[in-house]
């Protein structure tokens, strides 16, 4: 993947402060990239995702995680428990939740099916709340849930590239979570999201002598050079850690 | 039967049953201009001290409807329930802040002051069951007043409304109340025209017509159930007193 140009190599680097992730990116994620975060449930997307924003707002960058289906506050109840996720950040405003439904209500978007105002709609909204709060990190839990109510692929097309195109000139980097079945052959639900990403991080489970392991790969990520390896990922109170995967054995 | 009441105008009781059979419903149209929301009120005037009058109002607020009443000089001791209002409250408010949001951004404070609609009242007001179960909760002997059937007919399914009707119809009938719905003419399909006419006992049609650099003003009785003959035109007059009419 070093067919980059060279000035991309130049790219200020958003540290994504997880053990072992910025080594694989070679210095962390290129500013204003957005990532798709991939891969089926309980594989850590939201852990991972989460301490990513704790290390952010930690470092003094505003981060704004916008859960679709969890509710923010059963979301923040769980992190608590982790090491690395101080309570004073929320109170402070540097690391915000938001509940997508809340905007959805808020601009009328009550209908099963968005239109492509609505998608211009959500997009200027979300694009507002970057601008008011100063946002440097943003998750979008899950993107797929937000791709239900698009229904087309012209739409999620639409809706991907703006929403990529007005948090990228913003400076905001960004992780679009994106839910796969264990089986899929591709590394999102549509199809679409993982073409008009700057990245792919595909998150899955391996069963290696009765455990299931979490893995995590780094499959596409423009503007740095990165390792394509998989890597054990352990969930632990301290945070995510990455270990490479060893290879051979019986797998 | 037990009797008959006045209808307000009273020529027209006269040329009716000497009032209106009690248990009777009523449909009153015309094109705008023509008096009809003024005859609504005249009717619900005719009622205090003898009746519990009950005004559902879709479009006047309640100050318009007594103000109305008494620049006529009439009493306004009546009931007044606001459909429009409600409408409003739940309805065209909501979707004013959302074009506000919309047009102006949404900023992280209206995301923090929004508050849930508690689950068990998370469902959309269905305003024509609002207006059922209000009427079905009055008590006898009372007189209805549905300014206008236009709303609902604009909001709900033709089949909902005139279910709805036939619902206010057979309420009023089994309790000897008495019952005015308002309806523009012209506006809807002759199909929901004649399906609100063939409910209601008494339809009366407002004209207008133009005369010179004058108006003259009609009043049709197209129709009274089971009394085709008395169906007929009446010229009709309104001054500060309200509407009167002269047989022809």
């Amino acid at each position: 993947m070093a067919s980059e140009k060279n000035s991309s190599l130049e790219r200020e680097r958003c540290l994504t402060g997880i053990d072992g992730l910025d080594n694989i990116l070679d210095g962390g994620i290129p500013r204003g990239n957005t990532i798709l975060f991939t891969g089926s449930c309980g594989t850590g997307k939201t852990t991972l995702s989460l301490e990513f924003l704790v290390h952010g707002a930690l470092a003094g960058e505003n981060s704004l995680f916008i859960s679709v289906t969890e509710s923010s506050d059963k979301l923040t109840r769980n992190v608590i428990p982790y090491d690395f996720f101080e309570e004073s950040l929320i109170k402070k405003g540097t690391l915000v939740f938001v509940d997508m439904p809340v905007v959805y209500e808020r601009l009328g978007l009550t209908s099963v099916e968005f239109s492509l105002e609505d998608v211009d709609t959500l997009v200027r909204a979300l694009g507002n709340l970057v601008d008011e709060l100063s946002i440097k990190r943003l998750v979008i839990d899950s993107i797929t849930s937000v791709c239900y109510r698009l229904k087309t692929e012209e739409k999620i097309r639409e809706f991907i590239l703006k929403i990529g195109k007005a948090l990228s000139n913003r400076g905001c980097t960004s992780l679009l979570i994106s839910e796969i079945s264990p089986s899929a052959d591709r590394y999102s639900l549509y199809g679409v999201e993982e073409a008009i990403a700057d990245g792919i991080v595909l998150m899955g489970n391996l069963e290696r002598r009765g455990d299931l392991l979490r893995t995590l790969q780094v499959v596409k990520m423009r503007g740095t050079t990165h390792s394509r390896a998989k890597y054990v990922l352990d969930l632990t109170p301290a945070g995510v850690l990455l270990v490479p995967l060893l290879k051979g054995g019986s797998g | 039967m037990s009797g008959t009441t006045s209808i307000g105008i009273q020529e027209l009781d006269k040329a009716l049953m000497d009032g209106i059979p009690k248990g009777y419903t009523i449909l009153v149209t015309g094109t705008p201009g023509t008096g009809v929301e003024l005859f609504a009120k005249q009717f619900a005037a005719a009622g205090i001290g003898t009746e519990n009058v009950t005004y559902f109002s879709t479009t006047e607020r309640d100050e318009d409807v007594k103000n109305a009443m008494k620049e006529f000089g009439w009493e306004q001791d009546i009931r007044v329930v606001n459909i429009g209002k409600m409408y409003y409250e739940k309805v065209l408010a909501k979707n004013l802040e959302i074009s506000r949001y919309r047009q102006e951004g949404l900023k992280m404070k209206d995301i923090l002051q929004y508050k849930a609609i508690p689950a068990d009242q998370a469902y959309d007001i269905n305003f024509l069951t609002t207006l059922t179960y209000g009427i079905s909760k009055l008590k006898p002997p009372f007189r209805i007043v549905l300014d206008s059937l236009d709303f609902f007919l604009e909001y709900y399914e033709e089949s909902d409304v005139l279910s709805a009707m036939r619902t206010i119809k057979a309420h009023t009938q089994h309790n000897e109340g008495i019952a005015l719905a308002t309806m523009l003419k012209g506006v809807f399909s002759n199909r929901i025209e004649s399906g609100v006419e063939d409910i209601v006992d008494i339809t009366i049609e407002l004209e207008r017509l133009r005369d010179g650099s004058k108006y003259k003003r009609n009043l049709l009785i197209r129709k009274v159930r089971n009394h085709p003959e008395k169906t007929k035109i009446l010229s009709c007059t309104i001054d500060k007193k309200g509407i009167s009419a002269k047989s022809m």
